[in-house]
């Protein structure tokens, strides 16, 4: 992996402080499921943030956020927010990379102070894989062929990370290409959803997301769906955990349904967006 | 993978043949192409395999190396892969063009190994929070011929089977120091339980239908598929969408099912034949001679 030598890194021996934290009793043990359940639930079945398993948190969408990008969206999630921008239809960068139908390039970016742990300024693996998953999912989504030889730039910029930061990219990707006036076959909505033993939470937070760990018993996993609701088709699917086939198909389900729920959301957005842009070219017909 | 030019004849030809459930070469929807395994090739790595998956052909070398362990995890030791794929095996791996499909492999062999269920890290702990084993898993793609991810994972598994790790004794001292004591006899190593680390297993979809096993030519006709993990237990590590196609949550849903079911055969079989190789003893290694 290429280094960077432009910027100053820390000395190699400093690690991150809350490595010396004093671990509570409690948390160790809680590997098991029964007392992870009852860390992550009260006995009166809410979550640590107050919302029931199946709450998603509440989503605020903005448009036109970024003045010179020719779309953009910001989304925030909770305390999970980000950024994205939209750069096209342009000229593709290298010529050897002709090709017939449109191109999609997208980069995933976590702002270096946006995880507990501190990220690098270049993409490490993870964040690369993060691109290819929401490149592929775009791709499924925007009709390349109405711009052939040309590329489009999604860029997206995680400024906190609180929990799902895939499913957030993909509703605020999908959000600045459609007000790019980027043609596209349906919107993408993103959503995550952890599988405990016994029950099922929409929307983790950092807290709650699977982390891997020793002695983890089985049925604990993550997965992150993008589903475009219009076609009812799913463009990204990312699990991570011990599963079964049949515990997966109930969190299908689950993140299917929340997903049509979210549609009118977004699309709301996109209306106030266009009514936006209507209202200011009308203003500027009338200046002129 | 390679950049393969179908006509739409062929094309069709694929699809109509899919339907049927007979694909181009004979198979079934749910046949894997013949296998070649030997394991222990490089007489340098602790442990080593070779795979050939019909024309798609894996090396892969473990090393085990001692160094401290990560400072949130103490108590285990580590896993680390790394995918070299070659410029032999395809024209578009010449300079840095292999590295996006290396990194991909990379993470998602890390992420279907990091669930708990699959290998046990706390065997390769040696002395808790100081020094542990680090298996460095060296994955090299020699050439290309369709489905790389059940390759290598087929691979892999077959290396850390294989893998034997030297014993170490902790011989404490008086002072902080503790000193660690090599056994003197070569063969004195542990292997890993590699009882339920996991296949991968790759199903392209191709018309309403989904392939197991994808040659190139089918896997340029398909527009999306998911590779899935599937541990010992039958039970699912890690699943990704990949292509740039979309599916219907239905069809998801049951390729995930069929993918559970063929992985626990996959894994069966490969047991098996590692347990063969390791009864038939110290036979002249064949190596790529044939």
């Amino acid at each position: 992996m290429p280094v960077d030598s432009r910027r100053l890194q820390g000395p190699e021996s400093a690690f991150s402080y809350t490595l010396l934290k004093k671990k509570d009793a409690n948390a160790e043990e809680s590997v098991l499921s029964a007392d992870l359940q009852k860390m992550l639930i009260g006995s009166n079945q809410v979550r640590k943030d107050k919302r029931k398993p199946t709450d998603a948190r509440p989503l605020f969408l903005r448009t036109g956020i970024i003045s010179q990008a020719k779309g953009s969206a910001y989304i925030e999630q909770g305390n999970t927010k980000l950024v994205c921008g939209v750069y096209g239809p342009r000229e593709v960068q290298k010529k050897s990379d002709f090709r017939l139908n449109g191109q999609l390039f997208c980069e995933f970016k976590f702002a270096p102070f946006s995880c507990q742990k501190r990220r690098s300024h270049q993409q490490d693996n993870e964040e690369l894989v993060l691109s290819g998953l929401l490149r592929e999912a775009l791709e499924a989504a925007v009709c390349l062929h109405h711009f052939p030889k040309a590329q489009v730039e999604v860029n997206i910029m995680v400024i906190e990370n609180d929990g799902s930061p895939l499913a957030a990219a993909l509703t605020c990707a999908s959000l600045a290409l459609a007000s790019a006036s980027i043609p596209m076959y349906d919107l993408v909505i993103g959503t995550a959803v952890r599988q405990l033993p016994k029950l099922l939470l929409l929307d983790p937070t950092r807290d709650e997301e699977w982390q891997p760990k020793l002695n983890h018993d089985e049925n604990n996993s993550n997965l992150t769906v993008g589903f475009m609701p219009s076609m009812q088709q799913i463009c990204a699917y990312v699990h991570e955990g011990v599963s079964n086939p049949e515990e997966l198909e109930q969190m299908l389900k689950l993140v299917t349904e929340y997903c049509l729920k979210v549609q009118p959301v977004v699309q709301l957005c996109l209306k106030e967006t266009i009514e936006k842009m209507l209202a200011n070219e009308g203003e500027n017909k009338d200046a002129e | 993978m390679a950049e393969i030019l179908l006509s739409e004849a062929e094309k069709a030809f694929i699809h109509h043949g899919v339907q049927d459930d007979l694909r181009c070469d004979g198979r079934t929807r749910l046949d894997y192409r013949p296998i070649i395994l030997e394991t222990g090739l490089v007489s340098n790595a602790s442990g080593s395999s070779r795979l050939r998956l019909a024309n798609s052909d894996v090396l892969v070398g473990v090393k085990v190396e001692l160094a401290s362990p990560l400072s949130e995890k103490p108590l285990e030791g580590r896993l680390e892969f790394f995918v070299d794929c070659s410029a032999n095996a395809t024209p578009e791996f010449e300079g840095r063009g292999g590295e996006d499909l290396a990194n991909e492999i990379c993470r998602f062999l890390q992420m279907s190994y990091m669930s708990g269920d699959t290998i046990n890290l706390a065997e390769l702990s040696v002395l808790t929070g100081q020094q542990c084993w680090v298996l460095y898993v060296d994955i090299l793609i020699l050439e290309c011929g369709g489905n790389l991810y059940d390759t290598v994972s087929l691979a892999v598994k077959s290396a850390l089977y294989t893998t034997q790790i030297p014993s170490i004794k902790v011989a404490t001292m008086d002072g902080d120091q503790p000193e660690l004591e090599l056994s003197e006899d070569p063969y004195d190593t542990k292997r890993l339980n590699t009882q339920n680390v996991p296949c991968l297993v790759t199903l392209m979809k191709i018309g309403n239908h989904y392939l197991v096993d994808p040659t190139p030519e089918e896997e340029c006709c398909s527009s999306s598929g998911v590779v899935v993990a599937v541990s010992g237990t039958k039970k699912i590590t890690a699943v990704r969408k990949i292509g740039s196609g979309s599916l219907h949550p239905e069809s998801l849903v049951s390729m995930l099912k069929t993918a559970s079911e063929v992985g626990t055969v996959v894994n069966k079989i490969l047991m098996n034949k590692l347990l063969e190789e390791e009864r038939a003893g110290k036979t002249q290694k064949v190596g790529f001679m044939r």
